[in-house]
């Protein structure tokens, strides 16, 4: 596909997109308009497969989202310092979910010992603590893709680390069970399964390993006060 | 008890999801675990009503996603800069869009005069913004107009700012690509409009003073 057509495609694709969700429900859009009050605040990598409400079946309304290189969580990031504040303390989402992938290239950068230029080796640098600090374990791991899943999975370890030391999620935990959840998304089947760090240290899901909920696709509902809520399909 | 409701719906939902996949093509994610290859990086706001690939209709592996408070490009953020090396340099991707939307919350903050705290540092490259073009922005005497506009202008200096980069730069020189698009989500009708960036225009004067080609 040249450059000129995807973008195009994009657009178009736009355009059918929102007539098709205004025809299904013509207060979706006006809804929308009136405010945010997503109740997940999402941190996750930047890759192209990782599309954070597509892959929770969830919708426009539903997830305040940032995504950087390996979501990697730093504590003296702005950006990413600026994004909590404003999820947790003005949105005041309920959970925050902190997500690492399989085939992870941040996580295979920080395990090549080559330098690979520009910014990425600094921003990368918390990862390739991670490796230096569970340097016996990775070492252990004889295939490739699972030593780099399993440090990608550290990250996310170390990263739960990094929020629940920040002030502003401190505080939200305190005074109102504000949820903090580490979990981990496989590239190869589509699923996320739970790390069992953050406010839960252990698995609270009580979705089992093959267990199918059918017709339950998130829908966007509004309430009379045009606070938007996820309901089940019926 | 509600929390945990919430919590397990999201795992539940991504199961239905996993299996409409599967179901539809079965080698889907195995084609997904080979490899990306986006032909767009999107740089969009953290705003939960803007999921990049819902609306723009792009599948799993189409789009590399950076999104954080009101799509600021901030070249002291180690964080944004990280994703456009890692972007142009590695992935090559063909298209950089910038996408801004109308009634953002954080342009709005950043115009409230109020000490925000941790966030003030990230919201005043939103202010500044406003002082580059504050003679067209004081001249909209209607408020709403004058945010609305105040989020087209942000789009589009962000844009210059992704053109300031030596990343962008060297990979036009070279292969003739990323182009950068500057594009506003309105929640209204729940459609994109192009601010039809003149991307060559821009490369052109930045160069003058920017330029990292060398």
């Amino acid at each position: 596909m040249s450059p000129e057509n995807t973008f195009h495609y994009a657009l178009s694709s736009n355009n059918a997109w929102a007539g098709y969700k205004a025809h299904q429900n013509p207060h979706f859009f006006p809804k929308l308009a009136g405010g945010q009050a997503p109740e997940i605040l999402w941190i996750g990598c930047s890759d192209s497969r990782c599309p954070e409400t597509t892959i929770l079946g969830m919708q426009p309304g539903d997830v305040f989202v940032h995504r950087n290189i390996a979501n990697i969580v730093s504590p003296t990031d702005i950006n990413t310092t600026a994004v909590i504040e404003y999820a947790v303390a003005h949105l005041k989402v309920k959970h925050i979910v902190l997500c690492g992938h399989s085939a992870c290239g941040g996580a295979a950068g920080a395990l090549s010992d080559g330098r690979i230029g520009g910014v990425l080796d600094t921003w990368l640098l918390p990862l390739k603590t991670v490796r230096y600090n569970h340097a016996e374990e990775l070492d252990a791991i004889t295939d490739e893709k699972e030593r780099v899943i399993r440090i990608a999975q550290l990250n996310v370890e170390a990263g739960i680390k990094v929020l629940m030391n920040n002030p502003t999620i401190r505080e939200a935990i305190a005074e109102r069970g504000l949820e903090v959840h580490g979990v981990f998304f496989d590239i190869g089947c589509g699923r996320i399964k739970e790390l069992g760090c953050g406010t839960a240290h252990k698995s609270s899901s009580t979705i089992s390993g093959d267990h199918v909920v059918r017709g339950k696709h998130g829908q966007l509902v509004f309430g009379q006060d045009g606070e938007a809520e996820i309901a089940a399909a019926q | 008890m509600y929390l945990q409701e919430t919590h397990d719906k999201v795992f539940e939902n991504n199961k239905s999801w996993a299996t409409e996949q599967v179901a539809k093509d079965p080698d889907f994610f195995k084609k997904l675990a080979a490899g990306q290859n986006p032909e767009y990086l999107w740089i969009g706001c953290s705003d939960s009503r803007i999921p990049a690939e819902q609306i723009t209709g792009l599948q799993p592996g189409d789009a590399f996603v950076h999104r954080n408070i009101a799509n600021l490009v901030c070249n002291t953020d180690l964080n944004v800069m990280s994703v456009i090396e890692y972007a142009v340099k590695h992935l090559k991707v063909k298209h950089i869009v910038v996408c801004g939307h109308y009634g953002c919350g954080g342009v709005k903050a950043a115009m409230t005069p109020k000490d925000l705290g941790l966030m003030n540092p990230w919201l005043r490259n939103i202010r500044d913004v406003y002082r580059l073009h504050e003679k067209e922005l004081d001249a909209i005497a209607d408020e709403e107009a004058r945010y609305e506009r105040l989020v087209e202008l942000n789009v589009y200096e962000q844009c210059r700012n992704v053109v300031k980069t030596a990343a962008l730069q060297q990979s036009y020189a070279e292969n003739g690509f990323p182009v950068i698009h500057g594009w506003v989500f309105n929640f209204r009708d729940g459609l994109l409009k192009d601010l039809n960036v003149d991307f060559e225009t821009i490369l052109k004067d930045i160069q003058k003073i920017y330029n990292l080609t060398a």
